[in-house]
């Protein structure tokens, strides 16, 4: 009898587990998936998650950081459509203006999806909010070079950057290049190399890798440095 | 002496409970959980293990605190010991500090298990010694000693259920007490302004106790600012233990 009661348990445990994962696994296969526009991320306005967070608004804004980096890399992977991703890397920023890693590579996944304006915006908060880091400045004057082929626009921002402390050697390479608008292609394929050498995320280092032969295969064919729209520039320089 | 007596038996009494140990393997869990969550990011992982780190060791801090806290005088009112206490020659105050510094060492201990896990997963992950969290560590354990401090006060005249009650809502209270009050001043007439302001004074400040933003994004933090929130924490407990130690003093036991 005291034999028989566990193993019974045991049983009837084994059996409920073998169930509940086999439903599990036919209920997945029996909803259909929801297309990318309705599994719209859950945004509410930053103040109200500040208040919820109950001072752990750093902590919030990480969660929203993971959700902002699973967006992406959901969309890139799909429609290469990204509605709400400007929501999301705002949020992040609104919750924790210190985050320098969701303004820089939020403003790279704005880039790759063309969003310039909400890019801009995005490097330019963290310019706001963090003076002091040359980082944001260097990231918005390459956008304005390498997207927006913009090179006054460009050449202001890194100038910025280059007055910043803490800028590595690269920096100020930069700035000359773009003074005398000479060495552009090879400047723009050092850029990509730092990105790809410095970045985690695969599909920002395949579009480096891309990038980069693009630029290659312009300069053998002699071709200006970037192809990309000017409108952005009107946006603005370093003021 | 008598009160080092009182801490130690309450520090004893406290280990023994089976909530410490639940609480304690949660936050762990969660301090390993970060590493795990950090993979999934791209940038921003240390940041993740860090401020998560910082976040297990306040919620759960506080847990402890309020649920271990609330019950220390009334446990013993309920199992008539406190009776035999107050015959002896001991002081009421003697007994209420003894019990607050018991409940200390207990988070002290537990604070710094958390902390070793959280600087040892850190300093791995960024390759050199973390040691600059010892200071929002530290200042999360004042946090804490502000919150065992209110859940004492409130345990000396109310039931376990009320005092968490009491003791959960003025942390939530503190911790939006800024919040509060810029909203006031967004919105508020003049009456309100005074009204939130007179509150926002009164409310044990608990954002002004956190310092691990600045940490964690690694600026550089004015010890100014830490001994002020510092000085601000200590004046706070002091001012909640006299309250506590007053009305115990005057509580009729018969």
């Amino acid at each position: 009898m005291k034999i028989r009661f566990p193993i019974a348990c045991l049983c009837v445990l084994l059996i409920a587990s073998a169930a509940a994962a086999g439903l599990l696994s036919a209920l997945e296969k029996a909803r259909p998936r929801p297309a990318a526009e309705a599994g719209a991320p859950w945004l509410p306005p930053a103040g109200v998650v500040r208040v919820m967070s109950l001072g752990y608004h750093a902590l919030a804004a990480d969660l929203f950081w993971l959700r902002t980096v699973q967006y992406f890399g959901e969309h890139i992977q799909t429609d290469r459509r990204y509605p709400h991703l400007y929501r999301l890397v705002d949020l992040t920023t609104s919750l924790d203006p210190h985050f320098l890693d969701a303004y820089q590579l939020g403003g790279l996944f704005l880039s790759i999806g063309r969003a310039f304006p909400e890019a801009i915006a995005v490097y330019r908060k963290g310019i706001e909010h963090n003076p002091d880091r040359w980082e944001l400045p260097y990231d918005l004057g390459r956008m304005y070079f390498l997207d927006l082929g913009d090179i006054p626009a460009a050449l202001e921002w890194f100038e910025r950057a280059n007055r910043l402390p803490g800028h590595p050697p690269y920096v100020p390479r930069m700035v000359a290049h773009l003074r005398t608008r000479a060495g552009l292609i090879e400047a723009a394929i050092e850029m990509w190399e730092r990105i790809r050498e410095t970045t985690d995320n695969p599909w920002v280092r395949e579009k480096a890798t891309q990038e980069i032969r693009k630029l290659q295969a312009r300069r053998h064919r002699g071709a200006p440095v970037t192809t990309g729209p000017t409108s952005g520039g009107k946006e603005g320089g370093a003021n | 002496m008598k009160t080092v007596a009182v801490a130690f038996n309450t520090f004893r009494e406290a280990i023994r409970d089976r909530i410490l140990y639940s609480l304690l393997v949660f936050a762990l869990a969660m301090i390993g959980g970060s590493l795990v969550l950090s993979t999934l990011s791209v940038g921003g992982e240390v940041k993740i293990i860090k401020d998560l780190g910082l976040a297990a060791i306040g919620l759960v801090g506080t847990l402890i605190a309020v649920f271990i806290g609330v019950g220390l005088v009334h446990k013993e009112i309920e199992r008539r010991t406190l009776y035999v206490i107050i015959t002896k020659p001991i002081r009421r105050a003697e007994f209420v500090l003894g019990k607050f510094l018991g409940l200390a060492i207990t988070l002290a201990v537990n604070v710094a298990i958390m902390a070793a896990c959280l600087l040892l997963l850190a300093s791995a992950m960024e390759a050199r010694l973390t040691s600059e969290l010892l200071v929002p560590i530290g200042m999360a354990f004042l946090k804490l000693m502000v919150v065992t401090a209110i859940a004492i006060l409130f345990s000396t005249f109310s039931s376990p259920t009320l005092s968490a009650i009491f003791t959960l809502a003025l942390v939530v209270g503190g911790s939006l007490a800024k919040d509060l009050k810029l909203f006031a001043a967004s919105f508020g007439g003049p009456f309100t302004q005074a009204a939130v302001s007179a509150v926002y004074l009164v409310l044990p400040n608990l954002a002004a106790l956190d310092l691990g933003g600045a940490v964690v994004h690694g600026g550089p933090i004015p010890a100014a600012a830490v001994g002020l929130a510092a000085a601000y924490g200590i004046a706070y407990v002091a001012a909640l233990l006299v309250g506590a130690i007053w009305i115990f003093q005057y509580r009729d036991f018969k």
